[in-house]
């Protein structure tokens, strides 16, 4: 079936139009991305200069005796010595003035200086593919990057161990045990995903203030050691698909309950216990919230997320720099979604489909 | 046979010990907090004199219905949930159709780059969507908006500019969204698809009239992911929220009282209000989810 189709001249009308709209979407859905990077690589002269490329570029320049030259576009006939000519041509200019000025061909130099009768500023200019890193360097130093990296660092993998430990056992006891009351309790698990955050930070910032946590990283981390919703979720809808037979079989060669768990039931749930951390360092690496009310009086333990946004406050009028440093940003979840990608999908589909 | 024989007790105590991080911190973060700020929203707590806290009844639920901020923040909100919720399941659902259609070329790297913008800190994109939009330098006057022949967009601070920039960001964080219809679409049987055909039902019809009723369930609950996100709770693929200038307008308003103003017991009163809603949104949805989702196992 599929077969004959392929040599069907309809059907290829119909994958170049499955194919195009989805490229014409991809393409749009992409260009603030194209427009981050391209920003990110450009020098301060061309951001503000008019009718320069979209790509990091510079305006051409040529040595002569010694001089940096700037070049521009200019139309042939306005030029002594070559007034019949329709074309315009690269010239890099001598001498700037107001209504004629002095150029030399850079194709051919032995030509010398002439004057060409036209107005400088109104000329066209070539523009060279260049682009620097300089940004990037600027930033790394502005916002003391290694600093960052390493609280980002610290917070992702303290709070996803914390997260792996306590959902794996949480998820652990609603799926294989029985006891009271325990589909009403998850039931209320699931519920906790509706709760706005305000109604519990407001008492849990008022608290932390009290025992003098507020401005470490304390009221962050320690939650994490406490399980959550969607965590546990995830988890134990994987574990139920896993058969008990497994388990009893293993019970019968005398392996305690937690020995099950650590060689049944855990080296099976390999793609669930991935797909938790992936989302887990992805989220601690981007989390503000938290971040910014608990640490916003001690700037040196900062995460990147609540440095960028004050480093963009102060730089505001810089998109080069502000853009590169976005991107410095997003380098790592970027990197990790690249290579866990399948991780990514597996867990959102189990959470989403699998219910 | 055999495990009729033997079966292994999963006994309650272990149970409920495995279950023990989550119930300590239930009751510590959760419980505890919400019962806590119930509380604080009959006093004049205040952050700068907490030795000084008074009942003062419905004071603040009273200031409440007095605040003109309110009406302007329901509002608010209803409007967006009105527009975003609709542009966000018909862009997943449109995209994962496309990315369903055994026609389309490079399956695979076009659902990751779809993906992408999903796992990117909320700071970042921010910022980035602001160099997109921006009047001198941006690209959507120079490279959209003028070539079509419109005028340049002017500030990018205008209510219809932030609406817009909403927009565009929300439909930048379908990735979770779309691969669950994806996921879904994926599991109607070719039998049902099939069958549709043989009755001389069109690409269209049965894009309407199978797949859609198909995958209802993985619609439900990508409406209720996108409007908790709204609402500023957990969502599943959570960027970090960026709080105050968040799509949530009720979320900036309690910020404001407790982080500006430290008025803890208005801001508590506007919080629980706020859950009242959130709850009562929820609850009636899913009360009519049994109309028109399909569930399987009722069948």
């Amino acid at each position: 079936m599929e077969e004959k189709e392929l040599y069907n001249p309809r059907s290829t009308a119909k994958t170049l139009l499955v194919t195009g709209v989805t490229a014409f979407f991809l393409i749009l859905f992409l260009s603030p991305f194209a427009f981050m990077v391209s920003t990110s690589l450009k020098d301060d002269d061309q951001i503000t200069a008019l009718g320069a490329p979209i790509w990091p570029a510079r305006v051409a320049t040529y040595e002569y005796n010694g001089a940096e030259l700037e070049a521009f576009t200019v139309p042939l006939n306005s030029c002594e010595g070559s007034e019949d000519s329709n074309d315009n041509k690269t010239l890099a200019i001598v001498k700037k003035g107001l209504r004629e000025s002095t150029f030399i061909d850079p194709d051919n130099r032995e030509r010398g200086e002439f004057v060409c009768a036209v107005a400088w500023r109104s000329l066209e200019r070539p523009w060279q593919f260049s682009a620097t890193l300089d940004n990037f360097k600027e930033t790394w130093s502005l916002i003391d990057y290694p600093n960052l990296l390493w609280n980002t660092t610290m917070y992702a993998i303290v709070s996803t161990i914390g997260v792996l430990f306590s959902c794996t056992l949480v998820a652990y006891g609603f799926s294989r045990f029985d006891f009271p009351g325990r589909d009403l309790l998850f039931i209320v698990l699931i519920a906790t995903i509706f709760l706005p955050a305000f109604v519990t930070v407001i008492p849990t910032y008022t608290f932390f203030q009290k025992i003098g946590w507020v401005g470490t990283w304390l009221p962050i981390l320690v939650p994490t050691f406490f399980a959550n919703a969607f965590d546990v979720f995830l988890l134990r809808q994987y574990f139920m698909t896993i058969p008990r037979a497994l388990d009893e079989a293993a019970s019968i060669d005398g392996a305690s309950r937690f020995r099950i768990l650590w060689s049944v039931i855990l080296p099976q749930s390999y793609p669930a216990l991935l797909a938790i951390t992936v989302f887990h360092i992805v989220y601690a690496w981007n989390d503000y919230f938290g971040p910014l009310i608990y640490l916003s009086t001690n700037r040196d333990a900062w995460p990147i997320s609540v440095a960028l946004s004050t480093f963009n406050g102060i730089y505001g009028s810089d998109p080069a720099l502000i853009q590169a440093g976005a991107l410095m940003a997003l380098v790592l979840p970027l990197l990790l979604f690249i290579f866990a990608q399948r991780f990514f999908v597996r867990g959102i589909v189990i959470t989403g489909v699998d219910k | 046979m055999q495990t009729k024989r033997f079966r292994l007790r999963y006994d309650k105590a272990t149970g409920l010990l495995l279950i023990s991080p989550w119930l300590i911190g239930f009751a510590l973060f959760k419980l505890i907090p919400i019962l806590a700020s119930l509380g604080f929203s009959f006093t004049d707590f205040h952050m700068l004199e907490p030795d000084n806290i008074n009942f003062i009844g419905l004071d603040n639920y009273v200031r409440l219905l007095q605040d003109e901020a309110i009406p302007y923040l329901i509002l608010a909100t209803l409007s967006t949930i009105i527009w975003i919720i609709p542009l966000q399941l018909g862009a997943s659902i449109l995209l994962a159709a496309l990315l369903n259609s055994p026609r389309l070329k490079a399956r695979t790297l076009t659902r990751t780059l779809f993906f992408l913008p999903s796992i990117i800190p909320s700071v970042a994109i921010a910022f980035m969507w602001l160099g997109f939009l921006d009047p001198g330098t941006g690209w959507l006057n120079r490279f959209i908006l003028m070539p079509l022949g419109l005028d340049g967009f002017n500030g990018i601070y205008s209510d219809a500019a932030v609406a817009i920039l909403i927009g565009i960001s929300s439909l930048w964080a379908i990735g979770p969204g779309m691969l669950i219809m994806l996921a879904a679409m994926q599991g109607i049987s070719h039998e049902i698809l099939e069958a549709a055909k043989m009755d001389g039902a069109g690409p269209l019809v049965s894009f309407f009239f199978v797949t859609i009723p198909m995958i209802t369930p993985a619609i439900f609950f990508s409406l209720i992911i996108n409007l908790i996100a709204l609402f500023g709770g957990v969502i599943l693929l959570d960027r970090g929220n960026t709080f105050s200038n968040g799509s949530s307008p009720f979320d900036g308003y309690i910020s404001f009282w407790m982080f500006d103003r430290w008025d803890i017991g208005y801001a508590a009163t506007l919080a629980w209000v706020f859950l009242l809603i959130v709850l009562i949104v929820i609850l009636l949805l899913f009360s009519t989810s049994r109309r028109w989702v399909y569930y399987p196992d009722r069948e």
